[in-house]
């Protein structure tokens, strides 16, 4: 204890080659092993849930035809293509697509939870329980009923982008006080804000035509029927942007969990934090709800889980989380297409029957732990 | 990863002493003057210590310090303005310990530690990693609760392991707001022993006491504040008189010299 600040002072400024720092051996990385099965355990689960999502359906394809669809296209001589005559259609312009923004929804819409949930230092925000879906759809809605295009697919997606991002930084100017945010505030601007936002889709809904009006209808319920590669590439760049971001933040989200003085005392730019974060989650939760609709209570019931295994720590929880919202969501798609004969269910409606109990629990816990509500 | 966050922060390497300056520092809240006038020098070498009646301006002036935002007046690091150098900069040159310790998500002890790290991510610096959050937690007591998760924790070890947090930090200028007040008498003094041992390395402590015998015991110099004002800034022996706490706590206070160390004792005087 007596001599290590001399050290540390006199060391010289410039840090020198810095090769030798990637290659640091720290000895005590006691749940690397746990957080690294994770990561390869959801990897390895949702390849395989990908490949017999896409093999079922009204055609059957096995998994074994499926994975040699796609070594066919790679131009790798290995398995078999579908031997059935529609097998490849079916597999490349309804299936592939449709598990693909699954995947894309899921992991965006996981990782903004995670990421609200750093933000607001409170385990129970989620995009759609705060109304940043609802703002979201409101943008995309706005879209569907006009009619406007101006940039083709990404119309939509740059729609929901925007009515995300103004729904966040309204409820995160709404729903803090004093550098917290307290449960109480968080639900209650929730439901004001999904009331203005429903209110506003209810109005399209009505003023729509009644073509748009039926699309607008399955759209709220949650929907990925109808994917198409178009809506998988309008969503790819802002997935791809978002989860990268997370990457330079996550240590500061972990700091950032010992309060804002606390965190800006070690170094963090907590405004900066805050603003890059807010983007982050608009833009992930307008991805995830441009063309799936709005699909909630993923961004709660992926993250906590993640936590449950691994711990609170965004360095693991961020990529854990986006993997795990991808499974998840590939899953209840598979689930919403094939629980009923020739139904397909909305996936919104999956996600809320199981995510709304979860979301009860989870507030009754949170409840007894703080001995009632502040 | 760790190419792509590097940053041109300015690293520490003054081979000088640690130093902190306030000047003239006034702090209004809401239209009530919480601070006028402060004027202190916070030096390497030495534990400085905040005393003073409740509501006496002792955590606003350790605010202000650590770099909140001041009404008026100046605080110098380095005989620069806090407002020059970065939040990064800051960080590597001084650690924070605040009264109120939260936590939103249940991080363990180790992990909270180890978030005093986060100033020298991506330097040379970082290779101490290990070294540093195992000396600070030896040095607080609190290794044995490494893998235990942060809020199930008692309060004096939620103290100390926000303590080794700070240590674990190894800034030069150390900022510590009630350090002692959820301990036990024993880790009390274990605390003030680890403070002292990094005042004697050189660097400058300010710790904000209520024990204004643990201020006598340890303290270099007690800055006494009373009503936003600085009253008195000396060695404990010419400031903490009778006359002198006795006016600042509105209470008679009687001050006699310890039998074996000398270090002025002091009690309140019951009324009778």
């Amino acid at each position: 204890m007596t001599t290590h600040t001399n050290d540390q002072v006199t060391k010289p400024a410039d840090p020198g080659p810095v090769s030798h720092l990637i290659g640091s051996d720290h000895p005590q990385r006691r749940r690397s092993w746990r957080g690294t099965a994770l990561l390869v355990g959801l990897g390895v689960g949702l390849v395989l849930l990908a490949v017999i999502s896409a093999g079922q359906g009204q055609l059957d394809i096995p998994p074994g035809q499926v994975i040699g669809a796609v070594t066919k296209w790679l131009g790798l001589d290995i398995g078999t293509a579908p031997v059935h005559p529609q097998g490849e259609n079916a597999l490349w312009y309804v299936r592939f697509p449709r598990v693909v923004l699954a995947m894309l929804v899921g992991g965006a819409l996981a990782t903004a939870g995670a990421l609200m949930q750093g933000v607001f230092g409170n385990p129970l925000a989620e995009p759609a329980i705060v109304g940043v879906s609802s703002g979201a759809a409101v943008g995309a809605a706005a879209t569907i009923v006009s009619g406007i295009s101006v940039f083709g697919t990404w119309t939509v997606a740059l729609a929901a982008f925007a009515g995300a991002l103004a729904t966040t930084m309204l409820v995160y100017a709404l729903s803090r006080s004093g550098g917290r945010t307290e449960v109480v505030t968080l639900v209650l601007t929730g439901i004001a804000v999904n009331a203005f936002t429903f209110a506003v889709i209810a109005f399209f809904t009505y003023v729509a035509s009644p073509d748009a009006r039926e699309q607008l209808i399955f759209w709220q319920l949650g929907s990925l029927n109808g994917a198409r590669w178009s809506a998988v590439l309008a969503v790819v760049p802002f997935v791809v942007v978002g989860l990268a971001v997370t990457v330079l933040v996550a240590r500061k989200l972990d700091v950032l969990a010992l309060g804002e003085r606390s965190a800006r005392h070690l170094g963090v730019s907590v405004e900066r934090l805050r603003l890059t974060v807010i983007v982050v989650v608009a833009l992930l939760v307008g991805s995830g709800t441009a063309f799936a609709g709005i699909i909630g209570f993923v961004g709660l019931v992926v993250p906590h889980l993640i936590r449950m295994i691994v711990g609170p720590g965004h360095r693991l929880l961020l990529p854990a989380s986006a993997l795990g919202g991808a499974l998840l969501l590939t899953g209840a798609d598979l689930a919403a297409r094939t629980a009923v004969t020739n139904a397909d269910l909305p996936l919104g409606m999956l996600t809320a029957l199981v995510g709304g109990p979860f979301f009860f629990w989870l507030l009754r816990r949170t409840r007894a732990r703080q001995g009632g509500w502040a | 990863m760790k190419i792509l966050t590097r940053t041109r922060h300015r690293l520490p390497s003054f081979a000088g002493p640690a130093h902190l300056r306030a000047t003239d520092v006034t702090v209004r809240l809401g239209g009530a003057t919480i601070l006028s006038d402060v004027t202190l020098d916070v030096r390497g070498g030495e534990i400085l210590a905040l005393v003073g009646p409740n509501g006496a301006g002792k955590s606003t002036l350790l605010g202000a310090l650590s770099g909140d935002a001041v009404s008026s007046g100046v605080v110098l690091l380095h005989d620069e303005p806090l407002a020059r150098w970065s939040a990064v900069e800051q960080s590597m040159r001084r650690a924070v310990l605040l009264q109120e310790i939260v936590l939103s998500f249940p991080f363990t002890a180790r992990e909270v530690v180890a978030m005093g790290r986060t100033p020298w991510t991506a330097t040379p610096f970082e290779d101490d990693d290990e070294s540093a959050i195992q000396d600070a937690m030896a040095a607080t007591d609190v290794a044995g609760l490494a893998e235990r998760k942060f809020g199930t924790l008692s309060g004096g070890e939620k103290a100390r392991v926000a303590l080794a947090r700070v240590l674990a930090q190894r800034a030069p200028i150390l900022l510590l707001d009630e350090p002692t007040a959820a301990l036990d008498l024993h880790h009390q003094e274990l605390v003030m022993e680890v403070v002292r041992g990094r005042a004697a390395a050189g660097d400058a402590i300010v710790i904000v006491v209520h024990d204004l015998n643990l201020a006598a015991a340890h303290a270099g110099r007690v800055a006494i504040l009373s009503e936003g004002r600085l009253v008195a800034c000396g060695p404990p022996s010419d400031v903490l008189t009778p006359g002198l706490l006795s006016n600042v706590y509105h209470h008679r206070v009687d001050v006699f010299a310890h039998p074996r160390t000398g270090h002025p004792l002091i009690t309140a005087v019951p009324h009778s």
